[in-house]
């Protein structure tokens, strides 16, 4: 047995929020359902319990209207349903702008906004106009839309977005389906919708006159792009190829002969070797297999001549004193060597032109660069084509060890040599290298056995051994005729102006007296204690101090022989100096 | 020459921004508050459109919180004298349809809009206090409940911004007392909202923020009238 519904008010609804309507029903009592049996009583809480009846009956809709005149917003109404009886089945009460439901949009229609570029969906513009019964223009009623639409065939609605104009935008239909759309509205910062309105239809079919187009200019970019690409790709990865062919590379110039790495700080030993050693072992083997494959790489064969020892006079003690020109004899040899070096087959050998008449002091600086330059052939070599003649020794070592008969008088002087001390006039001290001091030990027992059998020439040509050159940088290079003129002849008055001067320093054995005589050097000998001459002199040199006259005091090398050392005070011993400089030998006497 | 160049391409350059900045109207400059300087002047049209929308949701959050607190206490609908009191600010006269709000002159109407937002200022502020204080409220609510006693202070604000902007564009004249001494507007017996149930204060809440909201609108549509009217 379900519950009897007894009659009720289904609805009271305000479509302007100026007018609103009641319906109501009978509910199971259908003796009740005649016009009249039940009536609306309503009413308004500003206006005391006092009810009233409803202004407007329309009985085919069981409906009660209430007018403009008796519709008060923002006014609580009670509406009841009475019987003629007075029996009251109904209650409830509102307020009217609570109640309103607006009355669905009209007019709505649609336009075709754009296809995809893929042809197959679109986008479509629906237009509608707002519920004639709302108010819009003066404000009184504020109302937003909201469309649904959904595919025929589809059950699920799909809503967008609640918005206050009159048209909007749906996106994404697809080609060839047809879709149903209505809408319905409500008010604003309100929950109550109006009905839906009347349901339009949409399709649109598939376009073939765009799509032909279409493709066509897209291959086309695609293809233009993919080939561009391409090409790209190809000169970048060819980059060299196209550099080579569009900018050959300029061929670097290829320097032989010395190993650059040589050249470098530190190696002067390794550098003097190579380049004094000669044929034996020296440059040129060495040159020989490094050059090997080298198919543009002359190799200067010179017969090698004779050592002739009678012409010792030409002292050919070592490459570079021939260079050097410092042989006396050989000097003329030099002009001779330099006219001999026209038929120098080799033409690329970056010499100064031996042409030039006024250049006869270069012949030892074009001699030096003989020996710099790329020339793969070894200095013996050159040297002994220049001169001309015979070059006694061409793999002879130019130590004192091969020419132990012969007196000397060149000091064997390597090429490259340090430079020990700098003269106020701007002249440059240069210190025996290595092999000096290797000459150096082997002479002093040389010295020792020939002290008392030579006179004092012989002793002083062996001392010229140790002579020290000092090279006038402002010269014009290497003058060999005088250096040759001051060891061959007696030791004239040293010109400190002059350009080259020897410094004698002397053996541990000789005696001051000897020294005292050919005493001509402006620096200050040792005069008692020279035990510790042969002490051996460090190539570099410690700069000690510099005093009120300017002068570098150089440290002295450690003693190696405690004995002879004897430390003095530097400054003791600089007033005796005129120029104010220790040459590092002396050091030895001087301090430890 | 090089450095005068750039000189004077950068004046150039300085001139033509400062041009194009006072042709675009809205700025980022603030709006003006009390005659500042260098702050942005906006239309009328443009006030009300920010007051209506204040309004909307306003009324938008009060119905909220009245549906929770229906759904809270679940009164029952049929219940005759649901509204315990009749709202204290039933004093106040408001037109209460289309017609006789349209009939009331702007500075009457205006006037209206001004004494119902002071008359709720003191018993929201109230009502929040006693939301923050019950427990049985979640946060939710109560965030409401402050946002909407700040919104009917700012909306006040807004409206009397409205009013001067009216009264200097000579479109109402300068009769609108609740400008000059807003005490005057309080309600007789302002006290009885005290009285009141929470409930009851949502209620008439809810519906004062919808008067407002439909007085704003007819009043703009009736002096700035445009498209969306």
């Amino acid at each position: 047995m379900g519950a009897i519904v007894e009659p009720y008010i289904t609805e009271c609804i305000s479509s302007n929020q100026e007018t609103f309507r009641c319906w109501w029903s009978q509910g199971d009592f259908h003796n009740l359902s005649s016009p009249g049996a039940l009536k609306i009583f309503y009413h308004k809480k500003a206006f005391g319990p006092h009810w009233k009846e409803c202004p407007e009956y329309i009985y085919p809709n069981r409906e009660c209207f209430f007018d403009r005149n008796h519709t008060s917003i923002w006014t609580l109404y009670c509406v009841q349903l009475r019987s003629q009886n007075n029996i009251t089945y109904f209650n409830e009460c509102f307020n009217v702008e609570n109640i309103v439901r607006p009355d669905p949009p009209i007019s709505l229609n649609w336009t075709l906004l754009n296809v995809s570029p893929s042809g197959l969906s679109y986008d479509v513009m629906v237009n509608w106009e707002s519920p004639p019964s709302a108010d819009i223009k003066t404000g009184w009623m504020r109302i937003e839309y909201e469309i649904q639409y959904r595919e025929k065939n589809s059950t699920e609605w799909e809503a967008l977005e609640m918005q206050p104009h009159t048209k909007q935008t749906i996106f994404g239909l697809h080609i060839g389906k047809e879709y149903q759309v209505h809408i319905r509205c409500r008010m604003l910062a309100f929950i109550r919708f109006g009905e839906f309105s009347d349901s339009i239809f949409i399709q649109v079919t598939e376009i073939s006159t765009k799509d032909s187009t279409f493709p066509l200019t897209l291959v086309l970019v695609f293809g233009v792009v993919g080939v561009l690409i391409l090409i790209m790709l190809i000169v970048v990865s060819q980059q060299h190829r196209f550099m080579m062919i569009l900018l050959p590379p300029v061929p670097a110039p290829k320097i032989k002969g010395i190993d650059p790495e040589l050249l470098k700080k530190g190696k002067l030993d390794e550098l003097n070797f190579i380049l004094s050693l000669g044929g034996m072992g020296g440059l040129p083997t060495y040159a020989q297999d490094f050059y090997q494959d080298e198919p543009w790489v002359e190799f200067i064969e010179v017969d090698a001549e004779d050592a002739d020892t009678g012409e010792k006079e030409e002292n050919q003690g070592s490459d570079t004193q021939r260079l050097l020109g410092l042989c006396h004899p050989a000097s003329h040899h030099m002009n001779t060597g330099c006219s001999n070096g026209v038929s120098f087959p080799d033409d690329d050998s970056g010499r100064a032109s031996c042409y030039d008449p006024d250049l006869p002091e270069q012949d030892p600086l074009m001699l030096m660069a003989t020996l710099l330059s790329s020339q793969t052939e070894d200095v013996e070599t050159s040297f002994n084509v220049v001169e001309r003649a015979p070059a006694p020794e061409r793999g002879e070592r130019p130590l004192v060890q091969t020419q132990t008969g012969g007196p000397q008088t060149w000091v064997n002087t390597d090429f490259y040599a340090q430079v020990s001390n700098v003269m106020p006039s701007g002249g440059v001290v240069l210190s025996p290298g290595q092999q000096l001091r290797i000459q150096e030990s082997t002479l002093a027992t040389e010295e020792e056995t020939q002290k008392k059998g030579k006179s004092s020439e012989d002793k002083r040509q062996k001392e010229l051994q140790f002579q020290m050159l000092m090279v006038d940088p402002e010269g014009s290079g290497y003058t060999t005729e005088s250096i040759a003129r001051q060891i061959s002849t007696p030791p004239a008055p040293p010109m400190p102006g002059e350009g080259y001067q020897t410094i004698q320093p002397q053996p541990v054995e000789t005696k001051p007296a000897a020294m005292a005589e050919d005493n001509q050097s402006p620096y200050i000998l040792p005069d008692s204690s020279q035990s510790q001459f042969f002490a051996p002199v460090a190539d570099y040199t410690v700069v000690q101090e510099v005093d009120s006259q300017h002068s570098l005091l150089l440290k002295p090398p450690a003693c190696q022989s405690p004995p002879p050392c004897i430390p003095q005070h530097p400054l003791k011993a600089l007033p005796a100096m005129p120029m104010g400089y220790i040459t590092p030998d002396l050091l030895g006497n001087l301090a430890p | 020459m090089p450095g005068t160049i750039r000189s004077v391409s950068l004046v150039w350059v300085v001139l033509l921004v400062c041009l194009s900045s006072r042709r675009t109207s809205v700025g980022a400059a603030p709006i003006c508050t009390n005659g500042q300087v260098g702050c942005h002047v906006l239309s009328l049209d443009n006030l009300f459109d920010r007051v209506i929308q204040h309004s909307a949701r306003m009324h938008g959050i009060s119905s909220d919180l009245h549906s929770e607190f229906e759904q809270y206490f679940l009164p029952s609908k049929n219940q005759i004298g649901r509204v315990g009191r009749i709202c204290h600010t039933s004093t106040i006269i408001t037109p209460n349809g289309k017609e006789n709000a349209q009939r009331m002159a702007r500075e009457q109407l205006t006037e209206v809009i001004l004494k119902l937002l002071i008359a709720w200022r003191d018993p929201l502020w109230h009502f929040h206090q006693s939301m923050a204080h019950h427990h049985d409220f979640n946060n939710f609510s109560s965030n409401k409940a402050l946002e909407m006693n700040d919104m009917v202070h700012e909306l006040r604000q807004g409206v009397e911004k409205v009013a001067e902007k009216m009264q200097v564009l000579g479109i109402i004249s300068n009769s609108v007392t609740s400008l000059a001494s807003p005490e005057v507007l309080l309600p007789s017996d302002s006290a009885d909202w005290r009285l009141m149930k929470d409930y009851d204060l949502l209620y008439c809440f809810r519906r004062d923020s919808n008067k407002v909201q439909n007085y704003l609108k007819i009043l703009k549509c009736r002096i700035v009238p445009d498209h969306g009217c």
